[in-house]
């Protein structure tokens, strides 16, 4: 019985209960007369297992949440693995080893930078080259923004939509789509927005950051909570300035007209997609510089004893804001694409559940890691927008949070540090669940003292 | 630089009624290896905390004449003390548990250079060589502590003696004019307290770091410190050289007559 033990039990078991709740808040309703059928028919009801055989609903999402999963686990226990949670920590490397790890791993990069490239170009059908760009590509940027945050500072800001918003209106307002006065004279093109909107929206964090970033777990959290609200309500509310709950006039394209050079953005998305994904990349490699530099090692340090952290003279309160700033300028810049590509927003779009939706992102890919955040984003909103465009028998729309939530809570089960962890944060979870017993685990320590 | 390296007038320290630093008053002199003792509770590790800015006395005044000339330490925040030249470490060790040894020693070489959050983005050929410098300054001090075959071992799984080295590094690589060690031995076998007397010694010697240790083993106190304070009550009630303070009454009547007073007499 070894597999059988009780916390496999405990686990397992709460997954079974999990598949059943999720079951009946999904299925069918009842009615007066036989107020039972909604729970029966939850569980009797079948749709097509990917066309093959009919199974019940739940067995249908079960097998996704599984193959998606297992298809990570398996890639992941492939040769990329060694290649991509590389040697970065280790300190007296054998340089050629490392030089080829590194080289390996460039060339990984540039087959999936390739990939992304290519992929308009495969993908046709509208619905999914906008959804690339609205849904996919401005999600990872976001949610690689909340990762400075949440994941490398460990502050968790429930209120990150309120920086994205800043970033919008902004956008808004300097291209003269909104009942204020535009600050210039001519309407300008929605690229000369994003210095502006990103000054904007690190000055929004730093305003913000500087009372509350004193604040430690739960406090910020209900505090940042409130700033996204705040913000939501005011543009609702400061009708003659943003235009209320109606929200915007047409903002203008992006366009370049440097020279020679021109070029507008239109209605097509793919365009748009391509600004994106260079941005995207752009801030990707700032993050990843970041994250392995002094700053990134301070907010480590921070993160894991503030205490400490300061008698070797770091000081916790500047390091906050500047993640903060860091954070809020990716979800300012997307704020101006969104601006610029959807041509038209309203306060509807910056609401508490949009915040929580990017943090489901990072926690599902793993908070701290870079790669994990872009891949747990990509899965998650691949999936989402593949069950909204093409749902399977008896699924609705409303119905996703209630999935998504599932698998958040399947994820903190069996795979707390998230889908594709940092080395340093797998290892701090660790710490935390088993204390002395990392020796065991790390297998590299030297223990012939006492251990208190 | 005839000034003291602490200067600590008349500090009284208050939680509500508790009165944990009564008119203290006491201060270290420049190279000097000081120590301060007595019983569980006397407001030693509340002096410590006074001295590094996590605690911010009521009354009197503390000094410290660092490199960067006086700094009056009360109010002022921990790392802008420790940028002054205190470092210290902690009762219970706190390390960085998730860091190898080595980068928790980096982190402290690295915390005083500028911030610059620009370069370290575009990780430019500057901070490429200050990475490199504060690499080698690491290196060389976890040399010092004979600490280079654990460079990579996380933190955590090292050994009390190691982790108690490490914190010494540690403190060290934020370039300190003076150390502050809580109860450094607590914890260790004898072999490492031997280990840990020695190294306390060198980085005084060889460094030119002036020590301030808290201890509770008298072997290693009175072998190691030039002058002694006795805290009892949260009042200082002695003060001299380690043979003036071994046949102090106040001092051994402080000893005896708490739970301490077993050990104390071993020692003392």
């Amino acid at each position: 019985m070894k597999y059988l033990n009780a916390p496999a039990l405990k686990r397992w078991g709460s997954l079974v209960a999990l598949y059943a709740i999720v079951t009946v808040m999904t299925g069918p309703p009842g009615n007066q007369s036989s107020p039972t059928l909604g729970f029966t028919s939850s569980f009797s009801e079948s749709v097509s297992f990917f066309g093959l055989f009919p199974a019940p609903r739940g067995v249908f999402f079960a097998a996704l949440f599984v193959i998606i999963g297992g298809g990570l686990a398996l890639y992941r226990r492939t040769a990329l693995k060694s290649v991509l949670s590389g040697a970065r920590t280790a300190v007296a490397p054998r340089y050629a080893a490392l030089t080829q790890r590194k080289a390996t791993r460039g060339v990984f990069y540039a087959i999936v930078l390739l990939v992304a490239i290519v992929l308009p170009h495969v993908v046709t059908d509208p619905f999914w080259q906008s959804a690339m760009v609205s849904q996919i590509a401005i999600y990872v940027l976001l949610a690689i923004g909340l990762n400075v945050v949440v994941g490398f500072a460990g502050l968790l800001d429930l209120g990150f939509v309120a920086f994205y918003a800043i970033g919008a209106y902004t956008t808004a307002w300097v291209t003269g789509a909104l009942p204020a006065a535009a600050p210039f004279h001519h309407a300008i093109n929605p690229f000369w927005a994003i210095p502006i909107a990103i000054v904007f929206v690190m000055i929004a964090g730093v305003v913000l950051g500087l009372p509350t970033l004193r604040l430690r777990g739960d406090y910020l959290a209900i505090v940042t909570l409130g700033f996204g609200e705040i913000v939501t309500i005011f543009l609702n509310n400061l009708y003659g300035v943003t235009g209320g709950s109606t929200g915007s006039n047409q903002i203008p394209h992006f366009s370049i007209h440097l020279g020679p050079l021109k070029y507008l953005w239109g209605l097509d998305p793919v365009p748009y997609y391509y600004l994106t994904l260079g941005f995207v990349v752009v801030f990707l490699v700032i993050f990843s510089a970041l994250e392995h530099s002094r700053v990134g090692r301070s907010w480590v340090a921070i993160r894991e004893d503030e205490i400490a952290a300061e008698s070797v003279g770091i000081n916790p309160l500047k390091y906050k804001v500047i993640a903060f700033a860091i954070g809020a300028a990716s979800a300012g810049f997307a704020g101006v694409i969104t601006g610029g590509q959807s041509l038209f927003i309203n306060p509807a779009t910056f609401t508490l559940s949009f915040s929580i939706n990017i943090l489901v992102l990072v926690i599902f890919g793993g908070m701290g890691s870079i790669i994990g955040v872009v891949v747990g984003s990509l899965i998650i909103q691949t999936v989402s927008m593949y069950l909204i465009h093409t749902p399977p028998a008896g699924f609705q729309n409303s119905d996703l949070y209630i999935y998504l939530g599932a698998l958040l809570i399947a994820m903190m089960i069996f795979r707390p540090a998230g889908i594709w962890p940092s080395k340093r944060r797998r290892r701090e979870i660790q710490y935390v669940a088993t204390g002395e017993e990392l020796d065991q685990i790390n297998g590299t320590s030297d223990v012939n003292g006492e251990t208190v | 630089m005839t000034s003291p390296l602490f200067e600590v007038q008349n500090v009284t320290l208050r939680f509500g009624g508790v009165v944990s630093l009564n008119n203290v008053s006491m201060h270290q002199n420049r190279g000097e290896i000081l120590a301060v003792i007595g019983p569980n509770g006397a407001g030693k590790t509340s002096l410590f905390n006074s001295l590094t800015g996590v605690y911010a006395p009521q009354e009197g005044s503390i000094t410290f004449n660092g490199e960067h000339g006086a700094l009056s330490i009360i109010g002022k925040k921990p790392y802008r003390v420790n940028a002054a030249g205190v470092a210290r470490t902690f009762q219970a060790s706190r390390m960085f548990s998730a860091m190898t040894a080595f980068e928790n020693v980096k982190i402290g070489a690295e915390s005083h250079k500028g911030l610059g959050v620009v370069g370290a983005m575009l990780r430019g050929p500057s901070t490429r060589r200050h990475e490199r410098e504060t690499d080698e300054r690491a290196w060389s001090l976890l040399r010092f502590v004979g600490l280079e075959q654990q460079a990579n071992t996380l933190s955590a799984s090292l050994n009390y003696g190691a982790r108690r080295r490490l914190e010494i590094a540690r403190g060290l690589a934020t370039s300190p004019s003076v150390l502050l060690l809580d109860e450094p031995a607590a914890g260790t076998n004898p072999a490492e307290k031997n280990e840990l007397t020695t190294l306390i010694r060198r980085v005084r010697d060889e460094m030119g770091v002036s020590i301030l240790l808290i201890e509770h083993d008298m072997k290693l106190v009175m072998s190691l410190a030039e002058r002694l304070y006795v805290l009892n009550f949260g009042s200082v009630i002695a003060e001299g050289a380690p043979d003036e303070i071994r046949s102090n009454p106040a001092v051994i009547e402080a000893y005896l007559g708490s739970s301490d007073a077993g050990t104390a007499q071993g020692g003392l």
